[in-house]
């Protein structure tokens, strides 16, 4: 209990200084988060000129696919905003030696690792998200229901770990390569399959990202149970099992990588 | 002329060097790609399968593959990273070694890049113009390379290349103004990835904005390589769009002095 509360205040702490130093870099902040939404917009422009051609798409009206892409970017937002440290390891932290850093401080290190920063930038794509949602929400018929409520709000944290998961386990691959920012950098592309519905995929796809990389987890599962409300064992149940998973395993292959991790020096 | 090169050929080298030392990343990050052209193949189809026609605006699903995969390869072999490198030595404050050596610091960049570019060259270009003929082959039932195509493809990726090379240093330049370049970064890929029509072919859009997409620098990128190789501009039209990339080039190599030399002026290395 004790080591919670104070891992709580260190997040405290470490907010407080991260909000201090966007305050003195107000214009990269605003860059930032201007950069999401544009990119979220031609996406957005994309898939509403595809629409304007066709009736709907293999069964999906637009509205529908716009809600799962507002969906996914939610949890992906989430990880981006409070865990986005942790792309740096991969990136420059063990390549330029800073890690030792970490290993020095009292407090555990991967803890230490990704609350150290806040990306604001993130907002971009948790405001893009929200709006998305709200704005087809009401051409879209959804039965709403006490319980559904209840496994949204159990949904979106565990949809959010399987991301930070998935970038603790390709992050701490650079303790032994020192490099790895590419291999999370690939996990996150396969993301890109899970913004649309999964029955426009082959098998194969449909294999990979349900069960290998399980981003289909992070939206399409969850945001079809709310469309539907078919299936929670599945689509609510199996997230969580697998957001689990995902994490020990992210964990298990970070304890591995930091004994073996020697420092870049110089 | 020899001597000139003789100056730059380390950077040639030390360009490919890096690209071999980081070759893991490399094949990770161009894998990376691949999937994303996968994510627009599975999309394309299901588009063509709801719209319950052959052709949507000029494009069948076959040549609607081509597109993609070339697209694809097309923006591997313009690409040029000046702008991180710029701001990141801006930032740094390495970019005083640069200024202090007798040698032009856009060149160095240029011969850098070229080195890198050698492996994407090698490895990438063969097995996917071999792939697209074999798919636009099957398709048709007719061997659809034509030498002439795929020469001029090769001369505007030339141009191409100089251009997003020259633009991408007046972009660098940004990072004198904004400090933060990877949202600026975002912003540009993001609009530049819409203009040069990697998202979505022009004839998609509405008459006027595609007139005016044709005209922009962004066209000259990806989308006449592409329309060339795929024989779908005239002999005309593509002496008309090679023309205009060669005014982009122009145009950004002259705003790309321009800028340095502004710049330069303006330089406050923090500490060193």
């Amino acid at each position: 209990m004790k080591t919670i509360k104070r891992a709580f205040r260190m997040h405290r702490i470490f907010v407080i200084q991260e909000l201090k130093r966007m305050m003195e870099y107000k214009g990269d902040f605003i860059v930032g988060i201007i950069g999401f939404l544009l990119g979220q917009f031609f996406n957005l422009l994309f898939i509403w000129i595809i629409f304007s051609q066709i009736p709907n798409l293999v069964g999906w009206t637009l509205e529908q696919i716009v809600f799962i892409y507002g969906f996914s970017l939610i949890p992906k937002g989430l990880d981006h905003l409070l865990f986005d440290n942790l792309w740096g390891i991969g990136h420059f932290i063990v390549r330029k030696g800073d890690f030792d850093k970490y290993l020095t401080r009292p407090i555990n290190p991967l803890f230490h690792v990704m609350v150290e920063k806040l990306q604001i930038d993130a907002l971009g794509e948790l405001i893009m998200g929200i709006a998305l949602i709200c704005i087809v929400l009401p051409s879209l018929v959804i039965e709403w229901s006490f319980i559904k409520i209840v496994m949204i709000l159990i949904v979106i944290p565990f949809a959010t770990l399987i991301y930070t998961g998935i970038k603790i386990a390709t992050a701490a691959i650079a303790f032994w390569t020192k490099r790895s920012g590419n291999i999370t950098y690939m996990f996150y592309m396969v993301n890109d399959f899970s913004k649309y519905p999964i029955n426009i995929y082959n098998n194969f796809v449909k294999t990979i990202i349900t069960y290998i990389i399980p981003f289909a987890f992070t939206a399409f599962y969850p945001a079809y149970y709310i469309l539907t409300g078919e299936n929670p064992l599945f689509n609510i149940g199996v997230t969580v099992l697998i957001a689990i998973v995902i994490m020990s395993i992210g964990i298990f292959i970070w304890n591995r990588g930091i004994k073996a991790y020697e420092s870049a020096g110089s | 002329m020899r001597r000139k090169f003789k100056i730059y050929k380390p950077f040639i080298n030390a360009g490919l060097q890096e690209a071999t030392t980081y070759r893991v990343n490399w094949v990770f990050l161009t894998l990376c790609n691949v999937l994303a052209c996968f994510v627009s193949y599975f999309i394309w189809k299901a588009v063509f399968l709801s719209s319950g026609s052959d052709t949507m605006n000029g494009f069948t699903m076959p040549q609607m593959v081509v597109y993609i995969f070339l697209m694809f390869l097309t923006s591997l072999l313009i690409s040029s990273g000046g702008t991180y490198d710029i701001g990141e030595e801006i930032r740094d404050g390495s970019i005083a070694m640069r200024m202090i050596k007798p040698i032009s610091y856009n060149a160095t960049f240029l011969f850098q890049e070229l080195g890198n570019k050698i492996m994407t060259v090698c490895i990438l270009v063969l097995p996917i113009i071999i792939g697209v003929e074999i798919c636009r082959t099957i398709f048709t039932g007719a061997i659809q390379f034509n030498i002439i195509g795929f020469i001029l493809y090769i001369l505007s990726c030339i141009f191409a290349y100089l251009i997003n090379f020259f633009f991408n240093i007046c972009f660098g330049f940004i990072a004198f103004v904004i400090k933060y370049l990877w949202g600026a970064n975002m912003m540009k890929n993001c609009l530049i990835g819409f203009l040069s029509g990697s998202v979505i072919p022009f004839s998609f859009l509405p008459d006027i904005l595609e007139k005016i997409f044709l005209l922009l620098p962004f066209a000259s990128l990806n989308y006449t390589p592409v329309m060339i190789y795929m024989g779908i501009y005239s002999g005309f039209e593509i002496l008309f769009y090679m023309g205009l990339q060669v005014f982009w080039v122009v145009i950004f190599w002259g705003l790309s002095k321009m800028l340095w030399h502004i710049a330069t002026k303006h330089l406050c290395v923090q500490g060193g």
